[in-house]
């Protein structure tokens, strides 16, 4: 695998250069990286447009032939280097080569911060429509106190930030896999073919009534003279009143929605108003072909989604609800519905937020949140909240756009080894949408 | 009278946010005497180890120092702030601090609808790390969204409500900068603790 690595420094002395060194001759076979130097760049200036110089060249051209591009960022006020920046500005203005490009994000500092801050910048900053690149989420590799870490033959000495790094980067490799799979021919595009505008019918569609009406719970009631009020159904297994079924699925400790196999949203436990929700739905909203509910970039990730609930692929999808805060961690599953025979009959997407389950198993079973040092990704701490601009999704998290949340990882190196106290307030929302 | 000093967020030879700046000067000149500097001649900082900073930068941090405040007005790149204004900070606070705790109003145009609001959230940021720790108004935004059409042919700002908000930001600041002056206890520490910063010594 042919990887490309840029350090965000044209300083003379550069610990990312040297950290970027040492993952490429250290890792040498498990990849190979060429170092791309930026030192002869110059700064943008969208009125002294210097696409076409050779610094600016080079550098598109071997990202462009390079399978993934790992990015070590020094951190300066807070934030990554001007230098680092006025690249990616080259590489957003009139060309593109980081579109699609897996990108891993690493990086050293003289303090214990390790880079914190610029990471998540660069993360936001790579991620901008311009520059649309693809970041590995989680297993942020932080190197603080980098005065420290190398030996003379600029090794790092510390062997537990060696092997989390050697973890990282194995990582890296499969995700490039999988993202370069994702961005290449298709194989399989037979997702494509999920209707999020419903045109066709299931054998419970309701004909005869306008999908995006504002009233067609009412219109579909009175067409098919639904059962309403004090009216028995039978379930399986018992019998209730409509009314009971809605005292019961409007009690449900979670936000349920149903949307049915011809991608019609029908139903939601309405609860609560929309402001108030966690995944916020409107009385108006019942009735509307899926593909109302969310915003046009993120039709693709819903179509994907749905396919592989619809095929079998997987029966439930799963993932963190972005920018939430510290006081909760919400969840949104979506859960594949079949009928006895096996055949497809919708989506069960139940949203909830799970922070208190966690907070009241800890409490009265007198445990605390622990780091598990053996662990992969460290589930506690949290990720960046960006800002969600432009045409929030009006039926917001039921798109599988957003990123799922980007486990904070200790930099195996200088982590302490102990438990620590529970970090719940450290817990905090993942990447939101971003147009 | 209030002397501040305006940086123009960009390199750019065509801003709307240079024209925002040279609105508020001629708009504000009763007020306020509002210099405008510009960072385009700054040579990429590369944290030379002979701690030498460049002329231009001493140039603009001694403007800073004699100012009662700084504005700032950043247009968006890639959802935050330009490399060229980064660079401008980052000389500003290798080895100088002209910016310790010295009032900042940070505004900024764009030519969509969302008027820089990330790169300010960004700068305010940057603003705020410790090298720089300068005073940002708190709590205030001033966002110029489609910008190309904000201004007439005389440079004047032309919606009415921008303007009666920007006026009462710049009120506001002037304000903010006579309150800042008191809060002077930490001046003295934060001053010492910028300078006591030695990346040599770790």
């Amino acid at each position: 695998m042919k990887l490309v690595g840029i350090a965000g420094s044209v300083a003379d002395k550069s610990y990312n250069r040297l950290l970027l060194k040492f993952i490429a001759t250290h890792f040498s076979d498990t990849v190979d990286v060429e170092i791309l130097d930026i030192q002869d760049v110059p700064m943008f200036n969208q009125s002294d447009d210097q696409t076409d110089s050779d610094a600016v060249q080079y550098l598109s051209h071997k990202i462009k032939q390079a399978d993934g591009v790992i990015i070590a960022t020094p951190e300066h006020n807070h934030t990554i280097t001007a230098a680092l920046k006025s690249v990616i500005e080259w590489l957003s203005f009139k060309i593109h080569p980081l579109s699609g490009k897996p990108v891993m994000i690493v990086g050293a500092s003289y303090y214990d911060q390790g880079s914190s801050r610029a990471q998540l910048n660069l993360r936001q900053i790579l991620e901008s429509p311009g520059v649309d690149a693809i970041v590995m989420p989680g297993n942020e590799f932080l190197l603080g106190e980098v005065k420290e870490a190398f030996d003379d033959q600029h090794n790092l000495k510390d062997a537990r930030t060696v092997s989390f790094l050697k973890e990282t980067l194995e990582k890296f490799v499969k995700f490039v896999k999988v993202i370069n799979t994702m961005n290449g021919p298709a194989e399989d595009d037979s997702w494509k073919s999920e209707d999020l505008e419903a045109h066709g019918k299931v054998e419970t569609t309701i004909e005869g009534v306008n999908m995006h009406a504002a009233d067609w719970v009412e219109q579909a009631a009175a067409k098919t003279n639904a059962a309403t009020g004090d009216d028995y159904v039978k379930l399986d297994r018992g019998v209730l009143t409509v009314n009971q079924l809605n005292y019961f699925l409007n009690s449900m400790p979670m936000e349920l929605t149903y949307a049915d196999a011809n991608n019609q949203f029908i139903y939601y436990n309405h609860n609560a108003e929309a402001k108030d929700m966690m995944a916020a739905r409107t009385p108006a909203q019942a009735g509307n072909p899926m593909a109302d509910c969310h915003p046009k970039r993120a039709i693709p990730h819903v179509q994907q989604v749905i396919h592989m609930l619809r095929t079998g692929k997987t029966d439930l999808f799963k993932l963190p609800v972005p920018g939430n805060g510290p006081e909760k961690y919400i969840m949104h599953y979506y859960q594949a519905m079949h009928d006895a025979k096996g055949d497809y009959k919708g989506i069960n997407e139940f949203v909830l937020d799970i922070l208190p389950i966690v907070k009241y198993y800890l409490a009265h079973t007198g445990q605390v949140l622990a780091k598990d040092p053996n662990a992969k990704a460290d589930a506690i701490s949290g990720a960046s909240a960006k800002s969600a601009d432009t045409k929030p999704d009006s039926v917001s998290g039921a798109s599988a756009d957003a990123v799922p949340e980007q486990p904070d990882e200790v930099s195996g190196a200088s982590a302490d080894p102990e438990p620590v106290e529970p970090e719940v307030d450290s817990i905090s929302g993942a990447s939101g949408n971003d147009n | 009278m209030h002397k501040f000093i305006a940086i123009v967020g960009t390199n750019s030879d065509e801003s709307t946010n240079r024209t925002l700046l040279q609105f508020m000067q001629k708009h504000f000149a009763a007020q306020a005497t509002i210099e405008l500097v510009e960072i385009k001649d700054l040579p990429m900082f590369n944290k030379p180890e002979n701690k030498q900073v460049p002329a231009a930068a001493t140039a603009i941090a001694e403007k800073i120092d004699q100012a009662d405040g700084v504005i700032i007005s950043t247009p968006e790149y890639d959802h935050s702030a330009p490399a060229v204004l980064m660079n401008a900070l980052e000389w500003l606070s290798f080895h100088i601090h002209p910016f310790v705790d010295k009032p900042v109003m940070i505004i900024g145009a764009s030519y969509g609808s969302l008027g820089t609001s990330r790169a300010q959230a960004h700068l305010r940021q940057i603003l705020d790390s410790p090298e720089l720790r300068a005073r940002i108004m708190p709590s205030s935004e001033f966002l110029l969204g489609h910008s190309l059409q904000a201004f007439d042919a005389d440079g004047n700002l032309v919606d009415e409500q921008k303007l009666a908000k920007l006026t009462g930001l710049f009120t506001d600041f002037q304000t903010f900068v006579d309150i800042t002056a008191e809060l002077n206890h930490a001046n003295e520490a934060n001053r010492k603790e910028v300078q006591n910063v030695n990346w040599d010594k770790l």
